[in-house]
């Protein structure tokens, strides 16, 4: 017997004055979607807390777009902060979504975002409070239909057990037919078990319980999926792709919350996809073709988005913005319209090898504080192993063009254990940090106040990149590197800074695992792990504990490499990029060949094009 | 509409959930809500060109008001009708505007002028009968200084500066209190505070009736009366 969908905040009420920001609870928003009357009913859940959920641009693509179907409604539900939580639990109260405060449990489907590895455990935590029973082949016929999607689907095993079905590449158009077969099999009361099997008949949707895991001489420890005999399910889920970008309403975000969010500003999605092969990033390689909104639509979606929402900040977000053909023109553009009204425009971070003296100008017409750029690598020549395509004369001439255009502030974010990486690798990069200061002071002068932040955070293997059958650094050897570069760092104006190893060692792990990773991740959420992604937060002694008691060695999972041939734990899914492309681009990478962006130059082979029928959409010719 | 630089002074309740904002949120929010309504307010000279935007005193989180201000600093004077109007269309039902007059530039500054506030207080539970609680707070009040903890923080204040009146019945709900305080450069008085060291517990309800200046001879000014103002 399903919970009862009823309005519960008097419930909650009484416990918001005594807990931290009690204004994540309070739903009612300005944009939020008031009427919500279904009858099908779906709640989105960002298992974080609010602050950091509600930016998810994602969920509002989402959100819009279930709630403008006839008969459907959606709303929004976040992961109570621990203090909540524990006053929820004390009292019996389930997880309630905002719009409503319906218990998640009365909805007939319930949709989590996979934003990264480490809110494996909030998932948990939160269908726990929501009082949905965890594994997905133990749910009742009544239960929800609980789905996952978002950027990290490319290895759902470890979570696999806990959805029945996770979608896989682009939402739009995809969630919506999820729903409607929901709707259409719950009217027609079929079996869940039938429910399942037709779900797995939409391209792009992922199926777990219909599947297998087979362990043999051909695959790692892990195992790889095959469809289970007779289930119908495919036996590669390609993922979905948006064809085009431009057919999209610009303005996702409507929703403008009362609390100070993680980025408390419009975002307009310029650009999806990214071809310049990078060859440690997966939404480089997942996220594929490039697909990029015209300057037209962009300029018109923030006015109109600024206009709606009242916010006095606009991002122009996408993996790469500075790539965008006509990104100048864009904040050239916006900027003569929007300084005088005290609206910031930014960009989430720049290129090296695209910040020209244009593009410096552009980047921050009306405010002169930090810029940020990624070399990821010291040296050239793992930046070159890595093919970041940046080189020493690309980062000096960005920096001169920065601090010229008035900038005093820069930070550089890097990584440490690529494969490859030597102790000169990791000495070089404060000795690049050094050099961009250098260059500032000869702008400057000696005495001025140039600085530089570094970054560093440590290399996880992910999945469906040229790295993912690479290993990670071992643990000691993190420890030792990152010793190694804050006594490189001579100059007080670059200050270091570097994440922590122990919460990079478990996403390395979640990356790496297949569906065994389901237990290692119940075990490590009872024991009390949740909001691994918060350092005040993570208990890695418990982690620890949790996998002693599955018996597995962290360490040694997290450094574990593999042959090329071997069966990988996720191969029964795709982005559409070869297995063949990213075994030549591991070979490439260990000669240290670089690969071009497809973009600029000639096709690279990488196989997305052909597989999903699509191809890149650029706005204008690209530099 | 006038081309003279002013003030618009907008009184706003705060209620429903959104007593649960703390003031920065309220601050930040209604900030956007004038943004929407396309007024054309003024922006800072400033690195951060921020709005020019003053609001009267924080309220507590979880206490509600019938009577919160700001003032908005506008290129020219409006219509305050039509002022007020848009801003109504663009603003969260809790934090309605339902008064808005033109003053001019020169009027001081919200925060520190109207520093009085009356507020209507709720109890439920405790012992204590509105006796019983005004025997305290007189207690209280002859030892002057009253000692808490704001968070972490160790907070004085001086209740025969800050407590200017105070009144309890006894009703079916529960308890009433009825208070008047008044805030200075030392602090302001928080209802829950003095209902916590009278009675060992916090208030169901605590909501902001009014706001107001008091004059060098106790006389009260209304924010919102233009005439009176000006003289400040």
């Amino acid at each position: 017997m399903r919970i009862p969908r009823e309005d519960r905040f008097a419930d909650i009420e009484p416990l918001l004055g005594m807990v931290e920001r009690p204004s994540r609870y309070l739903g009612h928003e300005w944009g939020a979607v008031e009427d919500q009357e279904g009858p099908f009913h779906a709640c989105l859940i960002y298992a974080d807390v609010y602050e950091v959920g509600q930016p998810y641009l994602g969920h509002a693509i989402l959100y819009n777009e279930l709630n403008d179907q006839e008969g459907i409604s959606c709303e929004r539900a976040f992961l109570p902060w621990v203090d909540m939580s524990a006053l929820m639990r004390e009292r019996g109260i389930p997880m309630l979504s905002l719009e409503t405060a319906s218990p998640v449990a009365s909805f007939d489907l319930v949709g989590f975002t996979l934003a990264h590895e480490l809110i494996c455990t909030n998932i948990l935590e939160a269908l726990d409070l929501a009082q949905i029973t965890l594994v997905a082949q133990d749910r009742g016929e009544d239960e929800p239909i609980v789905v996952a999607g978002g950027p990290s689907v490319w290895n759902c095993e470890p979570v696999a057990p806990f959805f029945d079905a996770v979608l896989l590449g682009d939402g739009e158009g995809l969630l919506v037919e999820v729903a409607q077969c929901v709707r259409d099999a719950r009217t027609e009361s079929v079996p869940r078990s039938v429910l399942l099997r037709r779900l797995a008949q939409i391209p792009g949707v992922y199926v777990p319980s219909l599947y297998e895991v087979v362990v043999d001489e051909s695959s790692t420890r892990w195992g790889y999926a095959v469809p289970v005999e007779g289930s119908g399910a495919p036996a590669r889920v390609l993922k979905r792709c948006l064809p085009r970008l431009d057919t999209t309403d610009p303005v996702a975000q409507r929703i403008v919350p009362y609390l100070e969010a993680v980025q408390d500003r419009l975002a307009i999605e310029v650009l999806r996809g990214c071809a310049r092969g990078c060859r440690f990033c997966q939404a480089g390689m997942t996220y594929r073709p490039v697909r990029e909104r015209p300057v037209e639509q962009v300029v018109q979606g923030v006015e109109s988005g600024l206009g709606m929402s009242g916010f006095d900040q606009c991002s122009l977000s996408s993996l790469s913005t500075t790539d965008h053909s006509q990104c100048a023109q864009m904040l050239n553009s916006l900027h003569e319209r929007l300084d005088r009204v005290g609206v910031r425009v930014s960009i989430p971070s720049q290129r090296l090898d695209s910040f020209g003296v244009e593009m410096a100008a552009a980047v921050g017409s009306s405010r002169r504080a930090g810029l940020t750029f990624a070399p990821e690598a010291g040296s050239q020549r793992l930046r070159d192993v890595i093919n970041k395509n940046v080189t020493q004369d690309d980062l000096e001439r960005a920096a001169t063009n920065a601090f010229k255009s008035g900038y005093r502030r820069m930070k550089l974010y890097f990584m440490m254990g690529l494969p490859t990486e030597t102790d000169e690798d990791v000495v070089a990069i404060p000795k690049t940090a050094e050099r961009v200061v250098q260059i500032g002071r000869e702008l400057f002068g000696p005495r001025s106040k140039v600085s530089v932040s570094i970054s560093v955070a440590v290399f996880v293997p992910k999945s469906h990149t040229p790295f993912q059958w690479q290993g990670q650094l071992a643990f000691d050897e993190v420890r030792r590197r990152q010793q190694l570069l804050l006594h490189a760092a001579k100059d007080h104006a670059v200050r270091i800074s570097y994440h922590d190893a122990e919460i990079s060692l478990i996403d390395a792990v979640l990356s790496k695992m297949g569906r065994a990773g389901g237990e290692l991740l119940m075990a490590a959420w009872r024991k009390g792990c949740r909001f691994d992604a918060w350092n005040d937060q993570f208990r890695f002694d418990l982690w620890q504990e949790a996998a002693a008691q599955v018996g597995i060695r962290l360490e040694e999972v997290a450094s574990e490499s593999y042959p090329l041939d071997v069966r990988l734990p996720w191969d029964h899914t795709s982005p559409g990029v070869t297995k063949g492309y990213l075994q030549r681009e591991w070979r490439r990478a260990t000669q240290g060949e670089t690969t071009g962006d497809c973009t600029r130059h000639t096709c690279t082979g990488c196989g997305v094009c052909p597989t999903l029928g699509v191809r890149n959409e650029l706005a204008a010719t690209r530099s | 509409m006038t081309a003279e630089p002013c003030r618009l002074r907008v009184r706003y309740a705060k209620d429903g959930r959104l007593a649960f904002l703390g003031h920065l949120e309220v601050m930040n929010t209604i900030m956007r809500c004038v943004r929407r309504s396309g007024l054309p307010f003024e922006v800072s000279n400033g690195f951060a060109h921020r709005m020019r935007i003053q609001f009267s005193q924080a309220l507590p989180v979880g206490a509600s008001s019938q009577g919160e201000y700001y003032d908005l600093k506008l290129p020219y004077a409006p219509d305050s009708d039509d002022a007020l109007a848009r801003l109504v269309e663009a603003t969260p039902l809790g934090l309605r505007p339902d008064a808005a007059v033109v003053l001019p530039r020169k009027v001081p500054a919200l925060e520190a002028w109207a520093s009085m506030s009356r507020w209507d207080v709720l109890v439920v539970g405790g012992v204590c009968s509105a006796q019983g609680f005004l025997k305290k707070v007189d207690q209280l009040v002859t030892d002057d200084v009253l000692e808490y903890l704001r968070g972490d923080k160790p907070r004085r204040i001086s209740l025969q500066r800050a407590l200017v009146s105070y009144e309890a019945f006894d009703t079916e709900e529960g308890m009433r209190v009825r208070l008047t305080t008044r805030a200075s450069e030392q602090g302001a008085l928080r209802p829950a505070i003095l209902v916590r060291a009278a009675m060992g517990l916090d208030p169901l309800r605590v909501c902001r009736v009014a706001q107001w200046h008091e004059d060098t001879q106790g006389v009260r000014v209304d924010p919102m009366d233009k005439r009176r103002c000006l003289v400040w």
